[in-house]
């Protein structure tokens, strides 16, 4: 292996044969129609010709023929004052879903709220977002909704009014001896309230909490610890050494925008002088923190109790660590090594839901010194409070028959609770099972009553995510359907006095803020304009107050109990992916869609297979296995037929695969979509553990139909290889062999000279900004061997007014694809379902490419975001044949759907491989319903409903099939933000102009401005010296530059 | 609600007042314009009744107790009037607070005497005409086109030129061949409209004639220049811009802001409708359907409690009551006595109209919203904002949507074509001076300065471009 080899999967680094030839062509598998057929072999003959020469014509006259249709202009009776058609109104407000949390502003138009952004007020997050706040907005506009309130009669639902539902189990509420309110973490002090309402009414009442994906472990261990049951402040940016067991505090784990804020704060390289964290992460597959990590050291899920065991036995004595292998415990003595030489700025955080493992946890960062320091109690987090061990009881009790009636609010335990315990048969016990659900889902199909809830954009409410901070919720959209929230409807239910009014439960937040937030307050002297100011802002500073127990735990006991390393071949983790948690995002299709960051699959789970290297250009998968391989696996006794991904970076012996998907009632989106690995899941000391030591994998059983992943799909970097095996350009293939083609791979791949990556270590970084110097200094003198040199004839284009560009920094993205969903979101890009991905027809304008680096087995990872990187000489521009795609002024790369005709010239030309053509009819912007796929047999494309369009952006056009499309540099944004400039008669600001997906990123990884303004944020970021353009050589003038990858790899810690 | 109201009202006396008037000799006629512009949007037209403020008729009699400049200085600031204690004011403030006169310091004595000799014409004169009768005179605005009779008159002279000197070749031909001593052989019609030349050049001009129509019809496929569909509301801009001066941006607030103008809203009628009752041409039929859209009470000067679940049958007793109540007013019938069957004729047919024009298949109730039909359509994929044009740019209304404030029915005056859109990108110059958005253009603004360009137009700073309309 070369040094700074660069490559995104087993197959371009083995140089496949195959591989190669079917990524030769780009748009070579779509041609192959429904029927098996292949488009381009199809003859058509003279009277083909005629049929279609008939066909024009009729339909031509025919659609002249046609009256102009009449258009309606339909203004308000009585105008809001607020609203002003056609300008965008921003709201303060907050996206909760069970403890996932997100300080937000939702975009409206004309009262439709159709884009999320990050509330740049809160301290947490500072304005980022994730994916799934991003893509929660669609989830408003879900068909699959619940529309009225129902109940259930003989086994079948029928809508009800909500007097007859809250009449009739006000009757059976008041008859029933036990009841039991299961819900998901609450974190709104407002709902808190209403619930001890309904126990003060119902006094038999009792609030079960508990997690899709539990942290309980690290609750009990504080409150056994602390005395305070809570997950403490974490502060990643303070601290210089960061060691996560098995945490993916970047993706998933508590609070990922948060965590990933202060995780880049500390890693931004700006040269030789800059300082960055070193971040450790010990897992057993890679998990996508685990990818942007400096050092993996790789452990069997079942060890990594002994591996926090043996951790803690180096810092604070006591020995442990059974089982380890030499590797292992090599690696962590240098852990633990980079950990005392930065105590009290080092933080060690595991994901174990292990109670003693998360006691030595506390202990090690006890010993460090980090308590106070990078790890608080005032500012703790409330992001998990549940405990499954109180569900599990709840079943016993259920069974027993000693529960009259359940309350679900929200929460889906049928699915998302691990089934060993029966949950199913015991809720059959139970004589009333009520659900307050927003949508249909596998726990609502076993209730009698159905209290439909508003979507978060139509709820009043708050939410507290930490101690020291309240944001609040409001209404953006009044209520779609007959629901009712699910606070008020508590609180009807308990007939509290407190419910009067036209807006009852906004009359109940504010009473409660009224007593515990205002009383508590000296800013605001009337409680209106402090309502008012809160409102506004969506965020409201209060004390956290202090801890106030210290560290008091027995350590012995708890190292004595840490979970015993399996001994068995094959061990599976089972994680929580990005975009689905555990099954509560599987009804939207734009994260079902979004392909996992670090597998780069989509619409279903796969299973992740290590892959070997023999060291001599040869690869191979678990069970000689290959991408989009059927196997059966058997996890626990339970066997599902799954397809593989290889993965790099796995721990040999161990396979890993997603919660969150295999849900048989979550509508057409997400019903059946993968396999349920909930059922496989176990449980310690009552308390969840995601991983499984009981599995086998066979071998291959059969192949996938519709393997939707992205891994291949749109790599950049074209070089070919001559009859010796050699890397040579294309370029040189054409001159200089005999033909191209012949004896010689033409590729697409990522294995290249090509200067798509570039990376370093922290310590060489002086050296290799020197080589990058060079590197850019060839290319540009490459670039100046041109006949029609660029800078002549173009010097004077963009000297004035604006020159757009773009700036990536690769060292803060860590590739969670919040900006692939707020792109989709801002420019309303279809869905197109999976066996369309699996086509190659994903419409993404910004995908994240991941490249591995380094070791073979254990590589590092660069994530790369790309999009259409404005060449002001570009390839695709020259090539239209219709002139459809075009230079602005402004460089920026224009793309004119209506003038398109489809040659996808441009496509072919593009180096980077960043323009989507609307194969089908994704949109039904076509006027012929036969052009629309049908992807899961429902009736029309997933999002052209009249519901879902409800979502689209009126500023940007809604493709019809046929045309190509790509990143635009959010055009309208651009538009918007100058003409606010102009009205308000001023220079631009860079602040003006934000990209959807800079604004989304929680890292700041993006950053978009003016080039002529010497003063705006992207002048300041281009004169960074690690910064590079993407395939400068070819003289395309990109006009987004990225910066070298650099990590602070600890090199003695062996892969 | 009021004082709400009271803001609209001096923002129109601000547009309305914008013309001044040095005036001589006071007449009626002068009044009348007078009168529209700075009183009628309060002051009933009849005199009679009062609205807004109080009905004008017998105003001198009523001031005729003190100094006639106390009635001068009372028209052009009450206020000040009221603060100074004089009695009558004081008396008037009383019965009308809080609504405020507004102030009209621009008027001359001349101008108020006019008005006032105005006033008095409209009390005497005959009860029919107060309502109905003085219609705006403005017309549906025809293009100036050259007339049909001219193309006919020109081609006729050149036909008779062509047959002239047909016949002079003809002749010429004749003499020559006998010059010659050749005998000449004349053609007949029949052999000269069958030959070769004759047929080849009719299928020619058939080619070319029928490929420049189907290639003008195909451009302008969906075009709709001088579309004027008939509205559900016969609403008149050319009594509302027109005569009555409302500034555009008064009722499309959108248009400084927005993209979309904005159809104003049923409540933006309300600001002043709430005071006119009775509309200057159509009587109730018109004005009805704005209060019945909302649920304006205009017997009662209120809104209709409760009106949005009001079922359609008891809505129509509301406003046939409005519209026969009216009709007796005008005239001159009392309360007591019958409608005449003629009347009920007409009160049956304004609601029919109201209630076809109010409702379709989706909207089945007579309250919401006025379903207007839509004049201007861009195709989805080209974007167009207002406020670029109109703040930014400082381009007047009427320069794409023509003399409106004439027009009676509105219609398309633009073609809304690409090509017409660019030719005035083309001409148009940026406001280049004032905006210090523009500084960032330094090479054009050395250029102006060293006189190498004259003018930036939008096409300079890259108004041609496909990605500033299309995205």
């Amino acid at each position: 292996m070369k040094d700074n080899t660069i490559w995104v999967g087993e197959k371009d680094l083995n140089r496949d044969n195959k591989y190669l030839e079917s990524v030769d062509q780009e748009f070579k598998s779509p041609d192959i129609l429904d029927n098996g057929e292949v488009l381009m072999e199809k003859e058509s003959n003279r009277r083909d010709f005629l049929k279609f020469l008939g066909f024009s014509v009729g339909a031509a006259t025919v659609a002249s023929g046609c009256d102009i249709p009449i258009k309606r202009a339909i203004p308000y009776v009585v105008k809001p004052d607020t609203i002003v058609p056609g300008v965008a109104t921003y709201y303060a407000s907050t996206y909760v879903e069970g403890g996932d949390y997100c300080p937000i502003l939702v975009k409206c138009r004309e009262g439709r709220p159709i884009k999320i952004e990050g509330n740049d007020l809160s301290p947490m997050t500072k304005g980022g977002t994730s994916a799934r706040a991003q893509a929660s907005v669609l989830s408003l506009y879900d068909t699959n909704r619940y529309r009225s309130p129902q109940m259930k009669s003989d086994g079948a639902f029928s809508n009800v009014s909500w007097t007859d539902l809250d009449n009739t189990i006000g009757t059976k509420l008041g008859s029933s001896k036990n009841i039991r309110i299961v819900t998901n973490t609450v974190l709104s002090p407002s709902a808190k309230e209403a619930i001890k309402e309904f126990q003060a009414k119902y006094p038999q009442s009792k609030v079960i909490t508990y997690d899709p994906v539990s942290s309980a472990a690290i609750l009990e261990a504080n409150e056994m610890s602390f005395g305070d049951r809570v997950i403490p402040g974490y502060h990643f940016d303070k601290a210089d050494v960061i060691v996560s067991f098995n945490a993916d505090f970047l993706g998933t784990w508590i609070s990922p925008v948060e965590y990933a804020r202060q995780y880049i704060s500390n890693r931004k390289v700006n040269g030789v002088n800059s300082k960055m964290s070193r971040h450790i992460q010990v897992e057993s597959h890679m998990s996508m923190t685990g990818s942007n990590a400096d050092n993996r050291v790789l452990v069997k899920p079942s060890h990594l109790g002994s591996a926090i065991a043996y951790l803690h036995g180096k810092i604070a004595g006591g020995g442990g660590g059974n089982g380890l292998s030499d590797k292992v415990k090599r690696g962590l003595d240098k852990v633990a090594d980079n950990l005392r030489a930065a105590k009290g700025k080092s933080l060690v955080v595991s994901a174990s839901n292990n109670i003693y493992e998360q006691i030595l946890i506390n202990d090690i960062n006890n010993v460090l010194g980090n308590y106070g320091k990078t790890i608080t109690f005032s500012d703790a987090s409330m992001q998990r409070q549940g405990n499954e061990s109180e569900v599990e009881a709840l079943v016993s009790q259920m069974s027993g028959g000693l529960v009259d009636s359940v309350i679900f609010m929200d929460c889906n335990p049928m699915y998302d609770f691990h089934k060993s315990v029966g949950f199913g048969e015991a809720l059959a016990k139970v004589k009333n099972k009520i659900a307050v659900a927003y949508q249909p889902n596998e726990t609502t199909a076993l209730c009698d009553y159905i209290a439909p809830t508003h979507h978060v954009l139509e709820s009043w409410g708050d939410a507290q995510a930490k101690r020291d901070q309240i944001t609040l919720i409001q209404p953006t959209i009044s209520k779609l359907f007959d629901t009712r929230q699910k606070e008020l409807t508590l609180l009807t239910w308990a007939k509290s006095d407190k419910v009067a009014g036209d807006e009852p439960y906004l009359e109940f937040v504010k009473s409660v803020w009224k007593n515990k937030v205002f009383a508590n307050q000296t800013s605001f002297s009337s409680f209106n304009s402090f309502w008012d100011n809160a409102l506004h802002d969506g965020i409201v500073k209060v004390n956290g107050g202090s801890n106030n127990g210290g560290f008091n735990v027995d350590v012995s006991l708890a190292k004595s109990k840490v979970s015993k390393p399996g001994n068995s071949e094959l061990e599976m983790v089972i994680y929580e992916p990005v975009s689905m948690g555990n099954g509560q995002f599987s009804t939207n299709p734009w994260l079902m869609e979004m392909p996992d960051p670090v597998a780069r699959t989509s619409w279903g789970n796969y299973l992740a297979v290590h892959v070997s290297y023999d060291g001599n250009k040869k690869f191979k998968g678990l069970n000689g296995l290959i991408d989009g391989d059927l196997v059966e696996v058997s996890v626990g006794g339970k066997t599902m037929t799954v397809p593989v991904v290889l993965q790099f970076g796995m721990e040999p012996g161990t396979v890993a695969l997603a919660l969150g998907y295999g849900r048989t009632a979550a509508g057409k989106c997400g019903t059946d979509v993968g396999v349920n690995l909930n059922d496989s899941l176990t449980a310690n000391q009552g308390l969840t553990q995601y991983y499984n030591t009981d599995v086998t994998v066979s071998g291959k059983v059969g192949r996938e139909e519709h393997f939707s992943s992205v891994q291949y799909h749109n790599t950049i970097g074209v070089t070919a290889e001559n009859n010796n095996g050699e890397t040579i350009n294309a370029d040189e293939a054409t001159l200089g062999q005999t033909a191209y083609g012949v004896g010689i791979m033409g590729y697409q791949g990522s294995l290249t000279e090509r200067s798509v990556i570039y990376n370093s270590n922290l310590k060489d970084l002086g050296e290799n900004i020197e080589h990058l110097k060079e590197k850019r200094a060839e290319a540009q003198h490459l670039n100046d061997q041109t006949l029609y040199p660029f800078e002549e004839y173009t010097a004077n284009n963009y000297k004035q007014g604006h020159y757009w560009g773009m700036h990536v920094d690769l060292n803060s993205c860590i590739g969670c694809n919040a900006c692939t969903v707020a792109c989709m979101a801002e420019n309303n890009v279809p869905v197109v379902g999976k066996k369309e991905v699996s086509r190659h027809h994903e419409m993404t304008w910004l995908r994240i490419d991941r490249y591995y680096y380094g070791d073979v087995e254990n590589p590092s990872t660069v994530y790369q975001p790309m999009m259409c990187q404005h060449c002001d000489n570009a390839p695709c521009e020259n090539v239209c044949p219709v002139n459809a795609t075009n230079h602005s002024s402004e460089g920026v790369n224009q793309m004119i759907y209506n003038r398109c005709v489809g040659t996808r010239y441009c496509a072919n030309n593009c180096p980077y491989k960043v323009r989507r053509f609307n194969w089908l009819d994704y949109t039904t912007a076509d006027i012929f319903p036969g052009n629309q796929p049908t992807l899961n047999g429902e009736e029309i494309p997933f999002g052209a409903d009249n519901l879902t369009r409800m979502v689209l952006n009126p500023d940007v056009t809604v493709r019809a099939r046929g045309v190509i499309e790509k990143c635009s540099f959010c055009t309208q944004r651009l538009q918007e933000g100058k003409l606010t400039a102009k009205i308000e008669g001023r220079r631009l600001r860079d602040t003006d102009v934000r990209t959807a997906c800079q604004t989304a990123c929680p890292t700041g990884a993006i950053t978009f401005g003016d080039r002529n303004n010497k003063n705006g944020d992207l002048s300041k970021k281009l004169e960074s010296p690690v910064n590079y353009v993407a395939l400068e050589e070819i003289n395309v003038q990109s006009s987004v530059t990225y910066t070298m990858k650099v990590n602070n790899k600890d090199e003695s810690i062996e892969a | 609600m009021i004082i709400h109201t009271i803001k609209r009202f001096t923002f129109i006396a601000v547009i309305a007042f914008l013309p001044f008037y040095l005036s001589a000799e006071p007449t009626p006629a002068a009044g009348k314009t007078l009168f529209a512009n700075n009183c009628a949007s309060c002051h009933a037209k009849g005199m009679k009744k009062a609205a807004t403020g109080p009905a004008l008729a017998g105003v001198e009699e009523r001031w005729a107790d003190y100094p006639r400049e106390d009635l001068y200085s009372w028209i052009r600031n009450s206020q000040a009037l009221i603060k100074a204690g004089h009695p009558r004011a004081v008396e008037l403030w009383n019965e009308y607070k809080p609504t405020v006169m507004n102030a009209a310091q621009h008027l001359t004595d001349e101008n108020i005497e006019s008005i006032l000799l105005y006033v008095d014409a409209q009390v005497n004169a005959a009860p029919a005409e107060g309502a109905g009768g003085e219609a705006g005179a403005g017309g549906v605005a025809v293009a100036k086109k050259t007339p049909a009779w001219l193309y006919y008159a020109l081609f006729g002279v050149l036909a008779i030129l062509a047959l002239l000197l047909t016949r002079v070749i003809s002749n010429l031909n004749v003499i020559a061949a006998k010059k010659d001593g050749r005998e000449y052989e004349s053609k007949s019609l029949i052999e000269t409209l069958t030959g070769k030349g004759f047929v080849s050049f009719i299928i020619f001009a058939g080619v070319i004639f029928a490929g420049y129509t189907t290639v003008n019809k195909a451009v302008s496929l969906g075009r709709q220049e001088g579309y004027a569909p008939e509205q559900p509301i016969k609403f008149s801009h050319a009594t509302h811009a027109g005569i009555q001066k409302i500034d555009c941006q008064y009722c499309h607030d959108g248009a400084r802001r927005s993209k979309h103008s904005v159809i104003p809203a049923t409540n933006t009628c309300m600001n002043c409708h709430s005071a006119i009752n009775v509309g200057s041409k159509y009587g109730t039929a018109e004005l009805t359907k704005i209060f019945a859209s909302i649920g304006w009470d205009p017997a009662n000067n209120k809104y209709i409690d409760g009106y949005e679940d009001m079922s359609n049958d008891k809505i129509k007793d509301i406003y046939t009551k409005w519209i026969a109540d009216n009709y007796k007013t005008e005239n001159s019938i009392d309360d007591d006595t019958p409608l005449p069957d003629e009347a009920v004729e007409i009160v049956d047919d304004q609601w029919n109209h109201i209630v076809e024009s109010l409702t379709n298949d989706q909207k089945t109730s007579i309250y919401g919203p006025i379903e207007w039909i839509r004049i201007h359509n861009l195709p989805d994929h080209a974007y167009f904002n207002h406020a670029q044009h109109v703040t930014v740019g400082e381009i007047e209304c009427q320069q794409c949507h023509g003399t409106v404030e004439e027009m009676e029915v509105m219609a398309q005056h633009s073609p809304l074509s690409m090509g017409w859109c660019i030719n005035c990108h083309r001409q148009t110059e940026v406001q280049f001076a004032d905006n210090e958005y523009y500084t960032s253009y330094e090479n054009y603004h050395e250029a102006l300065k060293d006189g190498t360009k004259e003018a930036v137009t939008v096409e300079d700073i890259g108004g041609l471009e496909c990605a500033k309309c299309h995205y």
